[in-house]
């Protein structure tokens, strides 16, 4: 069982059920009975493998964290409510007060704000480098940094940081290399074959598919010595490679809460099933719609890593060998334009979102980035003329007819 | 010969098991998602075939689901 497709569909879940069920069923409930109070206690201290409390574990999600794990090929997996749940449970069960991360300047909003505004609260200092020069991050790595934090391919710009010299930093200073791979989810990326050692992602957007449920994963490749961080070193001592993994169940995600509702987990196991399909439409037609813009008259730039003359294309093509995601982002003159491109969308919706088996296009300044400053947007590169479209998996020529009419409207 | 596995006493014939034998013996399920201690530190799982248990020695074992204790 090697492919991608097969190990979604297939790998087996660990009930054996009296109906004899296909699939893993939604275990809908808060708690589960044990046989005995020796039993609870055996079950409390880790040493039966028995769900107690589903804030804690479950079987419909723990089915879900082991179809990911089969997928990716990684350690271990924990699945949490968000894609912001799964980053602030993982860098609070890294850092804390005193320590420092070394970030991308090029973060989803949300991401930054958090870095930026919480993290800082809490006394964890994060220091923004550029991703497009890694040197300047190993300028910023001192003995209190616990790990280097990206995203593999930035939002809305989709800029493409070489995750090899990150990787090779990250391991000259020992380091963890955290990575967001929401834009370039399992089966586009291979994290782990290029040093990643936890990547992040929001379930919520290729996985759920029809952007039916929430979700985020922290994804451990078991490629980190978590004996190298003061907050996880003796966790390392009892429980080598699981130090990260059992931080995050015993004390991070179990204390701030943010569990992955079983029915949101049910549904995400469908979604993965037809991620690989989904994604073999959605990155093509991605493909021919930054082709088709590329060159439109009042259309400054188009940001898309696939095409040839993206500054981007060869580090995309070695490190997302089949595409690089269904995002793309596009400049007009000015803002007023983009508003009316917008609104003469007729196919396409006006929607945040990424990934939706629907094409959805958003004004990023305005929404999705309108609580930084005018100083932080310029910052992260995005202006006021850019558009984001993620591109779904409906058939292509309608796409492109409804670019087009909402084009040929303004003109 | 005795020794303890999470902190209650067993009994093996000769002088040494090993920690495969002991697993086995304890029905640990899904080993790649157990963490095994031996005498308090972490043994990784290449080397549960050939540590021998002797006398006097101690094996824990903790997965990570379930309950789970708080503390770490």
């Amino acid at each position: 069982m090697n492919g991608f497709t097969t190990k979604a569909i297939h790998s087996p879940f660990a009930v054996n059920d009296s109906h004899g069920a296909l699939r893993m069923p939604v275990y809908d409930c808060v708690s589960f009975e044990l046989e005995s109070a020796e039993e609870m206690e055996a079950a409390f201290a880790g040493r039966k493998p028995a769900h107690a409390y589903t804030r804690i574990t479950n079987p419909t999600v723990e089915d879900f964290e082991q179809r990911i794990k089969a997928v990716t090929g990684s350690f271990a997996v924990v699945a949490l409510s968000s894609g912001m749940a799964a980053i602030s449970t993982a860098i609070l069960s890294i850092t804390g007060a005193g320590d420092n991360l070394v970030a991308s300047k090029f973060l989803f909003g949300d991401t930054y704000s958090f870095l930026k505004e919480t993290l800082s609260g809490l006394g964890i200092e994060v220091r923004f480098a550029d991703p497009l020069h890694p040197e300047t991050f190993e300028r910023l790595i001192d003995g209190r940094t616990r790990a280097i934090y990206l995203e593999s391919l930035s939002n809305p710009l989709l800029y493409v940081p070489d995750l090899a010299s990150f990787s090779a930093i990250a391991k000259r200073h020992g380091v963890a290399l955290v990575v967001d791979t929401t834009m370039t989810p399992p089966y586009l990326f291979n994290s782990r074959e290029f040093g990643v050692d936890v990547e992040l992602l929001s379930a919520t957007k290729a996985i759920s598919g029809g952007a039916t449920a929430l979700g985020g994963l922290v994804i451990d490749n078991g490629t980190y010595d978590w004996g190298n961080n003061r907050l996880l070193s003796a966790c390392a001592k009892k429980y080598g490679p699981f130090a990260f993994i059992s931080k995050i169940r015993k004390q991070t995600a179990r204390y701030l809460g943010g569990c992955l509702a079983p029915h949101n987990a049910y549904l995400l196991s469908l979604g993965l099933e037809t991620l690989a399909l989904r994604l073999e439409k959605s990155c093509p037609n991605a493909l021919v719609v930054a082709e088709y813009l590329n060159g439109r008259a009042g259309v400054k730039a188009v940001n898309y890593p696939g095409l040839l003359n993206s500054p981007f294309y060869e580090v995309a093509a070695r490190q997302f060998p089949r595409l690089p995601g269904s995002v793309v982002s596009f400049e007009f003159l000015d803002r007023e334009t983009c508003f009316e491109f917008i609104n003469a969308l007729r196919l396409i919706r006006r929607s945040t979102n990424l990934h939706d088996n629907k094409s959805l296009c958003i004004h990023p300044a305005s929404t999705i980035l309108s609580h930084l400053s005018e100083a932080e947007r310029v910052e992260a590169g995005v202006t006021q003329s850019c558009v984001r479209l993620s591109v779904g998996i409906e058939d292509v020529e309608d796409i492109i007819n409804d670019i087009d009419q909402a084009l040929e409207w303004r003109a | 010969m005795k020794y303890k596995v999470n902190g209650e006493e067993r009994e093996a014939n000769g002088t040494a098991i090993t920690v495969s034998d002991i697993l086995t013996n304890e029905r640990v399920q899904n080993q790649d998602m157990v963490a095994v201690q031996f005498n308090s530190e972490f043994l990784n799982k290449a080397l549960f075939n050939s540590t021998s248990v002797k006398d006097g020695e101690e094996v824990d074992f903790v997965y990570f689901m379930g309950g789970g204790q708080g503390r770490i």
